[in-house]
């Protein structure tokens, strides 16, 4: 188990080591143990926000020709791009502040002719870059120049025909060669599969594909009524709700693969009533933007993630995320401290920090949200 | 007498995230439960400390 670096917290430090690639949260004790000095943030009360973030989404472009009806930065083939020397300084002021990785994605950042460049850049100043791709585009070269990146995941929406019914357009075949190529090359290649209302019975043939390419994991998003997203009517029914955490568990034990879901399914989940001893130690939590996470848009601002469009800072501006990370944030940070019911008696609150704020506070899609709205009386209609 | 208390692992997230959002759940380790995961924190804690920096 090598370290490859690490950086105090309020409790201790985050610790990344390689092999196996993670990260760690560790007391005060253990930095010492491990041979770092004693931090002045360790005067402080070990609750609080991270001093930066874990890790940082850079939307490197909203330019992208596939045209998916549900974008959720509404790309388009002449769309907005963060240019090459702004993306490399902005990595360079993110390495400073600690930042372990970043999701490089779009837009399909494929499509840029300075991706593999960025990407070599973040490394060389420490940070590990991942990416996001349709496939679309992708040769024998290009994947060969994947092996820059740490994870890549390919976004799989539907197999076959349920891929053309997710997206709008047939990539299905481009999908899966894609992942071929990039196998071929590396072994941290998976799949991002949008679970929208229409997509929501195709699940299962997405594992089967994961298993049968060998590929390291499934993580299924949340379809989100953000972008062009808006403009649909796929967010999940509450029996989908309810359901995603089985589905995501049967996955698992059958087909034998890794399965993640991302951060807005964990009011979902958290319904179920896992182990919150085992929760908080593996690291699920629900909303973590402002937090864990932050995100960089092609236009500059310094958002909480991707999903919101409030900025806390231009990113191009020299230091201005730093500051930002002190003083902002607020509409993520302050929730639980301030939240209503019934987030409020809810015994997953601090993980779940009242679910995803692209989709609505609290979530509506939280089934203990929806239970709780079920038993309000309706409203008095003046006659 | 001051008994020694030996650091520990709080929290442990495996693999990169290539994602906007993908931050949330991991649903195989999710699985293992409690006792899993406080097994699991004393032999990271044990392989860290074997690790010269």
């Amino acid at each position: 188990m090598k370290i490859a670096r690490a950086r105090p917290e309020r409790f201790g430090g985050i610790v990344e080591v390689e092999s196996p690639r993670a990260l760690l949260h560790v007391d005060r004790q253990m930095m010492r143990e491990l041979g770092y000095p004693d931090s002045p943030l360790w005067q402080l009360p070990p609750e609080g926000p991270l001093s930066a973030p874990r890790e940082v989404h850079v939307v490197l472009s909203r330019r992208c020709a596939a045209g998916c009806r549900g974008c959720y930065v509404d790309a388009t083939p002449g769309g907005a791009a963060l240019p090459f020397e702004d993306a490399c300084r902005i990595l360079d002021e993110l390495a400073a502040m600690g930042v372990f990785h970043v999701a490089l994605g779009g837009g399909e950042a494929i499509e840029l002719d300075y991706l593999f460049a960025v990407a070599s850049h973040a490394r060389r100043v420490g940070i590990t870059p991942n990416l996001t791709t349709s496939g679309l585009g992708l040769d024998a070269k290009a994947a060969e120049k994947c092996r820059v990146f740490g994870q890549i995941n390919v976004s799989v929406d539907g197999v076959g025909a349920a891929y053309a019914a997710a997206r709008g357009f047939d990539g299905f075949r481009h999908a899966e060669r894609a992942l071929r190529l990039l196998r071929a090359v590396k072994r941290e290649v998976g799949v991002n599969c949008v679970v929208s209302r229409s997509s929501f019975p195709h699940v299962p043939e997405v594992a089967r594909l994961v298993r049968k390419l060998r590929l390291n994991e499934l993580e299924l998003l949340r379809f989100k009524p953000v972008g062009r997203g808006a403009r649909l009517d796929e967010e999940l029914t509450p029996a989908q709700c309810r359901e995603l955490w089985p589905m995501a568990r049967r996955l698992v034990w059958r087909e034998r693969i890794r399965v993640k879901l991302d951060c807005s399914f964990a009011p979902m989940v958290f319904w179920h009533r896992p182990s919150a001893k085992a929760a908080a130690f593996f690291g699920v939590q629900g909303c973590v933007g402002g937090d864990v996470l932050a995100a960089v848009q092609p236009e500059g601002a310094f958002t909480g993630c991707s999903f919101t469009a409030r900025p806390a800072a231009d990113a191009r501006i020299p230091g201005a995320m730093a500051e930002a990370w002190r003083s902002g944030f607020s509409e993520f940070r302050d929730y639980a401290a301030h939240a209503p019911e019934p987030c409020a008696s809810c015994e997953y609150l601090r993980l779940c920090n009242g679910g995803c704020r692209a989709v609505g506070t609290p979530d509506p899609g939280c089934p203990r949200v929806q239970e709780h709205r079920s038993r309000l009386p309706l409203p008095v209609v003046a006659g | 007498m001051k008994l020694f208390r030996r650091g520990r692992v709080l929290q442990a997230t495996f693999g990169c995230n290539p994602n906007s959002s993908s931050l949330g759940v991991d649903v195989t380790f999710l699985l293992f439960g409690a006792a899993f995961a406080s097994a699991l924190a004393v032999v990271l804690g044990a392989l860290l400390r074997r690790e010269p920096r």
